[in-house]
């Protein structure tokens, strides 16, 4: 049933001029979840709404298993409801005048089901959403939480070759979201639909996503599973999103490998992981976690330790955050646990791994346009 | 105009009850103001009406017998209810507003529908398009109307005796009523439906498309459902407007002896002896019918509506019409046409035409014919001239002695915590479910008995038009009240102001745009005000809108015509003033064509 998703080189400018997505290519695998994550205003919704065919991309191309379902230098434009798609929206959109039930069979009559198979389907799809008690209710009578169950019944409910959902929990409230986006994935999992999810979330996207794309101004800059984007950023801004938040400046001195030389500003002399394309002598920002930062060592003598001095500490009960003048930076370094162990003022040793440590060319920035 | 009330309750924000209140003293001199307004409501609204009430129920001749007798009984409702010519008015009235609610939403709707939700071209355009019928005067539309549509003479069938076609427009009966209506009464349902449509989440209908909906299946089972109460809503008001307006009727229905309620009722003060009693029968049966139809617009309007779903980001969706985009777009054109410019040329050629009879297009075009004739014998009557100033001067009293009632009103409605607050209310809103005509005659009755009294003079205009107008003036003045924020008053009292200094330093200032709009509005309404003027006026103080009417009913379309012309241009000079002095004040310019 589930078909692969390919997107390829696809632009879209609105009447404003600016390009609100602009050259995106990837491709989701038959009954994979790919998540696209990024800041509001990247272009995330144009990318969903161009694959459900609401929007009409200005160029590149849409297929849907064998088809071709968005191609403008073509013509090609297979309207929404010809896409066999499913798509969850982030207001919910169940339809106020109806019942749970009418809202769910609405898809079925819309393609002629007959009442018996159709009343089947429904009774299925909301056992799957675990609203089967309240097919009769009508849905201005649902929690937020509930109507979305209902929207995902209903767009699942006519088996669709792809399921679009679209910030589908940013409107309920934060206990909600945690347990409707684990039975999310169970329940996506389940159908086996290939699913394309759009959030702003980071925590949403590593638990319900196989890959992960993030997106800044129109561009998609990575496509990877959590753990590949988590430790292998490919840009600054990728790094900075998914929470590298110290950044050290530098320069290149030398390349062995995948790894490199840095010099700090401060003159201490680093070791760190060079992406592709970083030559020596050129500018860098290093980034690092600060949950990758380790506070003192192990005895042995290991690469990347530096005296730092703790110059605050931001308790946070089962975290504390500690400031640490180096390197030229603050640089902050979080330790899970109730006790802090180094008091403010105190210097210490402080071990930054050198494969957590991604240089990148120091043009780039961390912000969204 | 039953509805004004009614229009701003569903169009403006119902953000009412969110004020807070003002301390207010509660004080002996409290207890005096809010007496003093409840004295000003009962000399403005309940007396007429219980004078018309007790007329109904009498059969007292006030004129003759002076309020000397009253023998109760409700002979007068049980006549007039068995009586088959108020059957064929109510009937009438009835066919004709509800054929022209259902135009008036065919058209409404169809505007709202392509103004929001399609990608067709000047769609600033049509949006003013669908709105300008209002600021037309109804009887100034029926009476180009009749010039261009009338049997005989009409302009329109003189073009198509020219082409050749046999066919003829006729205005004077059932259909060319409805007509009329529905065309100038279209923009009570847009009002209603595009803000609703514009207010909907337009996922709800994406969510249809994907689901595998057509448009036009979306359209039946998704968007009209979810804005069927702002449908229903603008249905109403249209028909209570219709039912309560006189001068579309009075020119239209007359020629081809139709009567509605209005016309029936003002039929039966003009018999001699005049039947002023069984007038105020039919009036008691038409201000109970649109009592019952404000009441339930109201409910309708107050439901919690589905149209104001939760969802952010909204994105104006646009359906693609492809080439219908310009057929939509020629539809706009059309009705443009058809309400405003056409009825325009019509008067203008009447107005400056020596002879209306037109043989043929050549002679339509033949400059000979054209002449300031009738301009010049208008303005040689003395009673016209006489009737633009009682005009200005009615005007001029009802926007200040309202203006200042409906402040003190609306500030101690909204503002203060005073006694008898809840009851000036209700009173105050009461004239939105009183048609003017109905106005009209309760104030004849509550005047004409009484010797040396207001009858006669301008003031009993000015008094009925203030308590017909009340409503919007109130509703227009609180919710300019509401914008004050609560802080600047309480910071005026915490820095040793009494009540009336903070009004005076604090409250005046701030709410003077809105009071000047709401002066601005009642000086229009009052203007063209028709229905409730029809009983009050005398020779001496005749005013614009009659004797537009008796010119019409002698019979001469060019001076009729002359003086419609001068109606409009001293009505448009008065909008683009109140447009100046409101800069950006949307909400009072829709207001000025709601009286109907
Ligand atoms: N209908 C539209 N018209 C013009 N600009 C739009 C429209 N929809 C989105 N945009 C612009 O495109 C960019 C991407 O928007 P969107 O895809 O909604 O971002 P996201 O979903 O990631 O928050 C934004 O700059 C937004 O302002
Ligand atoms: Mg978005």
């Amino acid at each position: 049933m589930s078909a692969n998703l390919k997107v390829e080189r696809l632009r879209k400018v609105f009447s404003t001029g600016k390009a609100a997505i602009d050259d995106v290519s990837f491709s989701v695998p038959a009954g994979d979840i790919v998540v696209l994550l990024g800041p509001s205003g990247c272009g995330k919704t144009t990318t969903l709404r161009c694959v459900a065919g609401l929007e009409h991309p200005t160029s590149g191309e849409i297929s849907i298993g064998p088809d071709v379902v968005s191609a403008p230098e073509r013509g090609i434009l297979v309207p929404p409801r010809q896409r066999n798609l499913g798509m969850v929206f982030q207001s919910y959109a169940v339809w106020p005048h109806m019942t749970v039930h009418q809202n769910v069979a609405y898809p079925l009559k819309t393609r002629g089901t007959p009442r018996g198979e159709r009343n089947g389907k429904v009774a299925d799809a909301l056992e799957l959403v675990g609203l089967s008690d309240y097919a009769s209710r009508p849905v201005t009578q649902l929690s937020g939480g509930q109507m979305q169950r209902v929207a995902l019944a209903r767009s699942l409910v006519y088996q669709p070759q792809i399921l679009l959902l679209d910030e589908p929990l940013s409107n309920l409230d934060a206990k909600l979201r945690l347990r409707l986006r684990d039975d999310l994935r169970k329940i996506i999992k389940k159908t086996g639909v290939t699913a394309l999810y759009v959030t702003h979330d980071q925590a949403e996207a590593v638990v319900l996503g196989d890959r992960i794309g993030v997106m800044r101004d129109g561009k998609l800059l990575q496509m990877a599973p959590a753990d590949e984007l988590y430790n292998r950023p490919a840009d600054l801004f990728v790094a900075s999103f998914t929470g590298a938040s110290n950044l050290v400046e530098g320069r290149v001195m030398a390349r062995e490998g995948d790894f490199g030389q840095v010099d700090a500003k401060s003159g201490e002399k680093m070791s760190v992981w060079l992406p592709a394309g970083v030559q020596p002598g050129e500018a860098v920002k290093v980034a690092i976690r600060p949950e990758n930062v380790r506070l003192g060592t192990n005895g042995a003598a290991e690469p990347n330790t530096f005296r730092a001095r703790v110059s605050g500490t931001r308790y946070q009960g089962t975290q504390t955050v500690y400031e640490l003048a180096m390197l030229g930076a603050t640089i902050d370094a979080l330790e899970l646990g109730t006790r802090v162990r180094f008091p403010i003022g105190g210097e210490i040793d402080v071990v930054l791994p050198p494969v957590q440590c991604w240089a990148y060319p120091a043009q780039q920035t961390i912000e969204s346009e | 105009m039953a509805a004004d009330a009614a229009v701003a309750s569903g169009v403006e924000s119902i953000a009412q009850q969110t004020a807070t209140k003002a301390p207010g003293s509660r004080g002996l001199l409290g207890w005096l103001w809010s007496a003093g307004l409840m004295l000003t409501l009962a000399f403005l609204v309940l007396y007429p009406v219980a004078m018309l009430l007790l007329g109904a129920l009498t059969n007292t001749n006030p004129v003759v017998d002076g309020f000397g007798v009253f023998d109760l009984s409700v002979q007068n409702f049980s006549e007039v209810l068995a009586n088959p010519n108020v059957h064929a008015a109510l009937i009438n009235s009835l066919v004709a507003c509800t054929g022209g609610t259902a135009l008036a939403v065919i058209i409404g709707l169809t505007f709202s529908w392509v103004v929001v939700r399609t990608d067709t071209p000047g769609k600033g355009f049509i949006a003013a398009a669908s709105m300008l019928p209002l600021f037309v005067p109804p009887l100034v539309a029926a009476v180009a109307w009749s010039i261009l549509a009338s049997p005989k003479t009409g302009l329109l069938n003189i073009l198509l005796n020219t082409v050749g076609i046999e066919w003829r427009f006729n205005a004077y009966t059932m259909t060319g009523l409805i007509v009329i209506f529905g065309i100038y009464y279209a923009p009570y349902v847009y009002m209603f439906t595009a803000s609703a449509l514009r207010n909907m989440d337009p996922s709800l209908e994406e969510a249809a498309e994907v689901s595998g909906a057509s448009a036009v299946r979306t359209m039946f089972t998704v968007t009209f459902p979810l804005i069927a109460p702002a449908i229903l809503s603008g249905m109403l008001l249209s028909f209570i407007v219709m039912l309560g307006i006189y001068g579309i009727p009075a020119v239209l229905g007359t020629p081809g002896d139709i009567a509605v309620l209005t016309t029936y009722i003002f039929k039966l003060t003009a018999w001699s002896p005049p039947l002023y009693n069984t007038a105020a029968a039919v009036a008691i049966i038409l201000m109970v019918v649109t009592g019952f139809l404000v009441w339930l617009q109201h409910k309708i309007t107050s439901r919690r509506s589905y149209t104001t779903v939760a969802g952010k980001a909204f994105r104006p969706a646009q359906l693609k019409l492809g080439p219908w985009r310009y057929v939509t777009l020629a539809l706009a054109i059309v009705y443009l046409l058809v309400v405003v410019v056409l009825p325009t040329l019509a008067l203008i050629v009447a107005a400056f035409r020596r002879f209306l009879f037109i043989r043929d297009l050549a002679s339509l075009f033949d400059m000979r014919q054209y002449g300031l004739l009738h301009f010049e014998r208008l303005f040689a009557n003395p009673l016209a001239l006489r009737s633009i100033w009682n005009t200005m001067e009615v005007g001029l009293i009802t926007a200040i002695v309202g203006g200042v009632v409906a402040f003190a009103i609306g500030y101690t409605i909204n503002r203060t915590t005073l006694p008898m607050r809840k009851s000036i209310d209700v009173i105050s809103t009461l004239p939105v479910a009183i048609p003017g005509l109905v106005i009209g005659v309760a104030y004849l009755w509550a005047w004409i008995g009484l010797p040396g009294g207001l009858y006669g003079t301008i003031w009993i205009l000015a008094l009925a038009f203030i308590a017909r107008f009340m409503p919007d003036t109130v509703k227009a003045l609180s919710t300019s009240l509401l914008q004050i924020h609560r802080e600047l008053e309480e910071a005026a009292w915490i820095c040793g102001k009494g009540l009336l200094g903070t009004i005076r330093s604090i409250v005046l200032p701030l709410a003077r745009p809105g009071v000047i709009a709401a002066m601005t509005l009642l000086f229009i309404l009052a203007i063209r005000e028709l229905g409730s003027s029809l009983f009050l006026y005398t020779s001496n103080s005749m005013v614009m809108a009659v004797l537009l009417l008796d010119y019409y009913e002698g019979g001469n379309l060019g001076i009729t015509a002359a003086f419609s012309i001068v109606q409009m241009i001293l009505l448009a000079v008065l909008i683009s003033v109140a447009n100046l002095l409101s800069r950006g004040g949307s909400g009072d310019s829709s207001g000025v064509g709601r009286a109907g």
